[in-house]
């Protein structure tokens, strides 16, 4: 923490080195403006010593134009080096905002559950947003600030040795004064953004849930909650504001300071014939014109201090590994992804334990063996496991103890990519996307030609209800999902899973809370993507499971029952039996 | 949906503006107090660099010595400091007040408003309403204050200058005023180019949102890289109209700094004879020089005023667009907004002798949805004090509309609801707690502790509590969460799972003590074991009064009435026997769930 820059430049030096010839045309512009800007106050110092020297009125108004040339030249060329410096900040952090991205999608579930897509955001966005800011004011303004506040003291060396070396002897001070200062407001500043990413964290919640806030007669109780994370947000601004303006003060100071010298230094140096009435002028001048460098220096500080608790914010992102291990993608693994994938795989849970907490476990000792071209269901109660069984087999999670494997394969064994293109789940819950039914299907991959999709509706028999979607493949799909139903929503998955074509399904619940007539056409597409594949089907309703060849029963974790179905439902002291009869008594009565 | 036709009723940009600098005034005149005694340290040197020169050649009126004129400018700095301090002492306040009375006026309308489930836009969208969109309207009150201490300066400048020469003034001022002429006119370029890359800029937001909300759906479909993909181009439309807007400013930036030296060149050409012969000083000439930078930022700050000004009026307009059906004065109504700490209280509501039911009536109910034809039509039925009434149907035959209009979540179009007997004038304000309770199909939890999110604030005992928990069946769950009622559910619930999510919802529901619980299919992620236990703990309550959605033959079985609805309409009403025997529609949804699957 204590060289931000240094730790910011880290972060984006990668993402620069692909932009060498922007660089370099950045600096020139950037110091062909600096060399004007010392320039132009040359000239006047010239007017005035041609106009006291009583000079010809012609030299004088040569010398005007020569200003007036000069400084618009000046203007032209500063507007070029921002316009650069916008450009590659802009391309540099678009580049690591992906990369940020993917690093997020990565990372494991564990990751995701602690934040909200507001507080990503914030991240992702909000942070990188100020960082390319400051780095096209980085470059411009601090890098352009000090090369003019160093050219300013060569320039007053060149008036006079001793003037030179007050205001060295100025600056150095006033710059030490900063650095030393630079980092007190850091902790301030990112204390307060966080509780700033905290209160959108907290509106976009409550958002999604007014319904629930209304029926529940809690409006008010979350009024007060936004009116205390506004309190704690205020002493928190308040003290990171009260500890910049200490580091600004000391430019106010720094300014009148540099008057005084200016001031007294001309006045006897002009005095004993030293300097002309000019050179004063140049003098004053170049103090008033070291007063932006170090005035911007002292902003662009405080953003700097901004700049670091925002790098920090993305390091800290950064340095989170994923708990789950990817092997990567081998050559030979890419070469099986070009191959057709297996119809279908086998499964084995052995001796699996896992738990979500440290010390409560959710699934224990789990062992299992499911055939190639098999269906499984799994049943137990809710919390019985049964969701996280299916993902420990995508890997969202590894298991603590025991192996799971995939044709004979430890899943972790195998690249991520390879075990998620075989292995597909549909949850409940569809994750859709507020962009066309096509960018859903596909996942925004413009590479799978709209043929494909036409051939695998057509296979699934959907053609008319896709057509029937309005504008076909095109139709816009409204983000809050008002403008598919649930049962709807699970077309669409399935669908998506039928393009994937892959040797194992997973039906996470995936066909409760539709009423029955919807249900028939969901059924049917089923059908067809479990033809030829392995399939676990998990619900909490017998008649989910009827297709199902294998039955596994779960209860707290542990796998209580497990066979044949024919043979459970026939043998009197299963469970399954049991339960049928329950189910069965339910019907009856 | 297309949300043309939603009404808003956006107040006058500067009756916004008014309306936040009248919540905190003395802030704001605070700190434009503060703002002039600023200009004032910055305005001091430009006299003393005349004093300065005049004392040296000795041309001029001069009455300074050099150490007079030093302590002068040191003493300048003393102003400056107060002048900072005063600026942020009264900054901070006035903003946070203005930004959480904003944010909460917002916040409160929309959790209010009849028919609250539906945002106009995508939650990443609604979010930077309440992000930029509000952070702009204080920043813009203090704004004019640099405005008017920079007016004042300006001014104090403007008399200097004239006193020393009007016809170089004059023509040294001229720049200013024709660049003035050309921003102005730029400014529609400036707005259009900064709706645009804001609005691509809600684009990538609202992207960020979506991706991280499908996580787990792009993780199983290992679609990362193609998902990337799609933003990688958003970021790239946004920063091409970001740089855009940026050099468009940038240029206009730059007009505004030519005109100083356009003007100091104008000086230098109209004065040199005078400076020859000292009729016009060297002091006066670096006086024009310091203040025509002044003059400059005034202008340039003008411009940028003016454009900002405008970008306001979209911001309250979108604000307003997003509380549908505010009126004019929803989002300036002055409250306190508790910035010394001093909280209010949460009343927790206490039944009276009417809240108590003994019947509710539903007479002609009826809702249409804006955008389409669905809906529930003419909707009449009652319930008894201690009686299940199941509402049950096909998929989007109303029955969750029919709940919602019940309970004031929409607004009905017509009909009446009766407790015992009386009517009932604003159902959104009447049925709830202690009155009415209800569980959502999809219930939400928040980012707290368990005990947080079932207790939403109000006062209950842990003996309360606990008798909640057990009434939804969440006392084993309960065992098994890390820090029991104490455990952090995450974002959303998140952590808990569906089943868990619902019962706790239940709780929620259980612990407001209402006369009538109102379930929404609480049953569908609920194995059938659960689901039994929870009906037989609801029911043992004292006068437990129960309408639920559901598909269920644990509940239909329990249910003293059954309502069959078909496209809106009550198809069937009566005992599940009854209707077992009279109503296809009953036949076909109680024996499709039994129904084999093939």
């Amino acid at each position: 923490m204590k060289v931000p820059v240094t730790r910011y430049w880290r972060l984006l030096s990668t993402y620069l080195k692909t932009r060498k010839t922007q660089f370099s045309l950045l600096s020139i512009f950037l110091l062909s403006g600096i060399g004007l800007q010392l320039i132009v106050p040359q000239i006047t110092r010239r007017f005035i010593d041609l106009a006291k020297g009583g000079a010809p009125y012609r030299s004088l108004i040569f010398a005007a134009l020569g200003f007036l040339g000069a400084s618009l030249v000046q203007q032209l060329v500063s507007v070029l080096a921002r316009y650069m410096g916008e450009y590659v900040a802009w391309n540099a952090t678009n580049d690591l905002r992906v990369d940020l991205a993917r690093h997020c999608l990565n990372l494991d579930m564990t990751f995701h559950n602690d934040r909200s897509p507001g507080e990503l955001i914030e991240r992702i966005d909000g942070d990188l947003l100020t960082i390319s800011e400051f780095f096209s004011q980085l470059v411009v303004l601090v890098l352009g600030s000090f090369f003019l506040l160093v050219g300013i003291i060569i320039a007053l060396f060149a008036v006079d040795f001793r003037v030179g070396l007050l205001y060295l002897g100025f600056s150095s001070a006033t710059l030490f004064a900063f650095i030393r200062l630079r980092n007190i407001a850091v902790p301030y500043d990112k204390a307060s953004r966080e509780k700033l990413s905290e209160v959108f964290g907290y509106i976009e919640e409550r958002l999604a849930g007014t319904e629930d806030i209304r029926s529940c007669g809690a409006v008010d109780y979350v009024i007060l909650g936004l009116y205390k994370l506004h309190f704690a947000l205020f002493k928190l601004w308040r003290k990171a504001e009260l500890t910049h303006v200490s580091i600004r003060l000391i430019a106010g100071v720094a300014m009148s300071v540099g008057y005084a010298i200016a001031f007294i230094s001309g006045f006897y140096l002009y005095q004993n014939g030293t300097l002309s009435i000019g050179t004063v002028y140049l003098v004053v001048h170049y103090t008033e014109m070291i007063a932006r460098p170090i005035r911007i220096l002292t902003q662009q500080f405080q953003n700097l201090q901004n700049i670091g608790a925002n790098v920090e914010r993305i390091n800290d992102i950064m340095s989170i590994g994923s708990k789950i291990s990817d092997p990567g993608e081998s050559s030979s693994a890419a070469e099986t992804r070009e191959k057709p994938p297996l119809k279908a795989s086998s499964v084995s849970f052995d001796s699996v334990s896992f738990a979500y907490i440290k010390d409560e476990p959710v699934l224990k000792d789990v062992t299992f063996h499911l055939k190639r071209g098999k269906i499984l269901g799994v049943l137990g109660r809710t919390g019985s496991g049964k969701t996280t069984l299916a993902r420990l087999l995508l890997r969202l999670y590894d298991p603590d103890q025991g192996a799971v494997s995939l044709d004979d394969r430890a899943i972790d064994s195998m690249p991520l990519s390879e075990l998620r293109n075989r292995v597909a789940m549909v949850t409940q819950d569809v994750q859709l996307f507020g962009a066309s039914v096509r960018d859903n299907l596909t996942f925004f991959d413009p590479s799978v030609p709209d043929a494909i999709l036409k051939r695998v509706i057509k296979e699934l028999e959907l053609g008319e209800w896709f057509n029937s979607l309005g504008s076909g493949l095109d139709t816009k799909i409204d983000v809050a999902g008002k403008g598919l139903s649930a049962g709807e929503a699970q077309l669409l998955a399935l669908t998506r899973v039928f393009l994937k074509d892959p040797g194992l399904i997973i039906l996470d619940e995936a066909s409760s809370r539709l009423d029955p007539a919807t249900e028939g056409l969901i059924e049917k597409v089923i059908d067809r993507l479990l033809a030829g594949r392995t399939a676990i089907i998990i619900a909490h309703r017998l008649g989910t499971v009827d297709r199902a060849d294998e039955i596994l029963i779960l209860r707290d974790g542990r796998n209580i029952e497990q066979g044949p179905r024919q043979t459970l439902a026939l043998d009197k002291t299963s469970r399954f039996y049991h339960l049928l009869q329950t189910g069965l008594e339910e019907v009856l009565a | 949906m297309n949300t043309t036709d939603q009404q808003y009723y956006a107040p006058r940009t500067w009756k916004v503006i008014l309306r936040m600098i009248q919540f905190r005034p003395w802030l704001w005149i605070g700190n434009l107090c503060a703002m002039f005694v600023l200009m004032g340290s910055f305005m001091l040197p430009g006299v003393l660099i005349r004093e300065f020169f005049h004392l040296l050649t000795g041309q001029g009126p001069n009455s300074l010595s050099i150490w007079m004129i030093v302590l002068l400018v040191l003493a300048s700095e003393i102003g400056g400091v107060s002048g900072i301090y005063g600026l942020v002492l009264t900054n901070v306040p006035f903003q946070i007040s203005t930004i959480t009375l904003l944010r909460k006026n917002m916040l409160a309308h929309i959790l209010r408003r009849p028919g609250s489930s539906a945002l106009p836009d995508s939650p990443g969208e609604a979010i930077s309403r309440f992000r930029g969109d509000v952070f702009e309207i204080p920043l813009f009150a203090l704004w004019l204050n640099d405005f008017n201490g920079l007016l004042l300066s300006g001014g104090i400048a403007l008399i200097l200058m004239f006193s020393i020469s009007v016809h170089i003034t004059l023509l040294s001022v001229a720049p200013f005023i024709l660049i003035g002429f050309i921003s102005n006119a730029a400014t529609h370029k400036i707005q259009e180019y900064r709706r645009a890359s804001r609005k691509a800029s809600g684009v990538v937001t609202g992207f960020i949102a979506e991706l991280f909300g499908s996580v787990q759906a792009i993780k199983v479909a290992t679609t990362e890289e193609s998902v990337l993909g799609h933003f990688r181009k958003l970021n790239e439309e946004r920063s091409h109209l970001a740089i855009r807007d940026r050099l468009f400013h940038e240029i206009l930036h730059s007009l505004f700094r030519n005109s100083i030296n356009i003007g100091t060149g104008i000086v230098l050409i109209l004065a040199s004879k005078e400076i020859q012969q000292g009729t016009f000083t060297i002091g006066d000439f670096a006086l024009f020089v310091f203040y025509l930078g002044f003059l400059s930022e005034l202008t340039t700050f003008g411009g940028l005023l003016i454009a900002r000004y405008r970008q306001i009026g979209i911001s309250v307009e979108r604000m307003y667009r997003l509380m549908v059906d505010a009126p004019s004065e929803t989002l300036v109504e002055h409250t306190d907004v508790y910035m010394k700490g001093d909280f209010p209280k949460i009343i927790t509501p206490v039944k009276t002798d009417a809240d108590i039911l003994q019947v509710l009536e539903v007479r002609g109910l009826s809702f249409t949805y804006p955008s389409s034809e669905n809906g529930i039509k003419d909707i009449s039925f009652g319930v008894e004090r201690g009686s299940l009434t199941v509402i049950t149907g096909r998929i989007g035959t109303g029955k969750t509309t029919l709940l919602r209009v019940l309970l004031g979540l929409l607004p009905g179009d017509s009909g009446q609801v009766l407790w015992n007997g009386v009517q009932v004038a604003d159902p959104g304000s009447f049925m709830v707690p202690p009155r009415v309770a209800y569980t959502a199909q999809v219930p939400r939890l928040f980012s707290d502790t368990l005990r947080s999110n079932i207790l939403l604030g109000i006062d209950r005992t842990e003996e309360g509590i606990q008798s909640a928990i057990v009434n939804a069946v969440m006392e084993k769950d309960l065992g098994e969460l890390e820090a029991g009622l104490d455990t952090k559910v995450g974002p959303k619930g998140v952590k808990l799972s569906g089943g868990q999510l619902q019962r706790a919802a239940a709780a929620r529901m259980f612990v407001r003590e209402p006369e009538l619980i109102v379930f929404d299919d609480l049953s569908s992620a609920l194995d059938v074991e659960t689901e039994k236990q929870l009906w037989n703990r609801v029911f043992s309550r004292e006068g437990a009064t129960c309408i639920a959605v559901s598909h269920r033959k644990n509940a239909l079985k329990r249910a003293d009435n059954v309502i069959v609805l078909k496209s809106g309409r009550i198809a069937a009403f009566g005992t599940v026997d009854h209707l077992l025997e009279s109503s296809e529609e009953m036949q076909h949804l109680y024996h499709g769930e039994l129904r084999p699957s093939r």
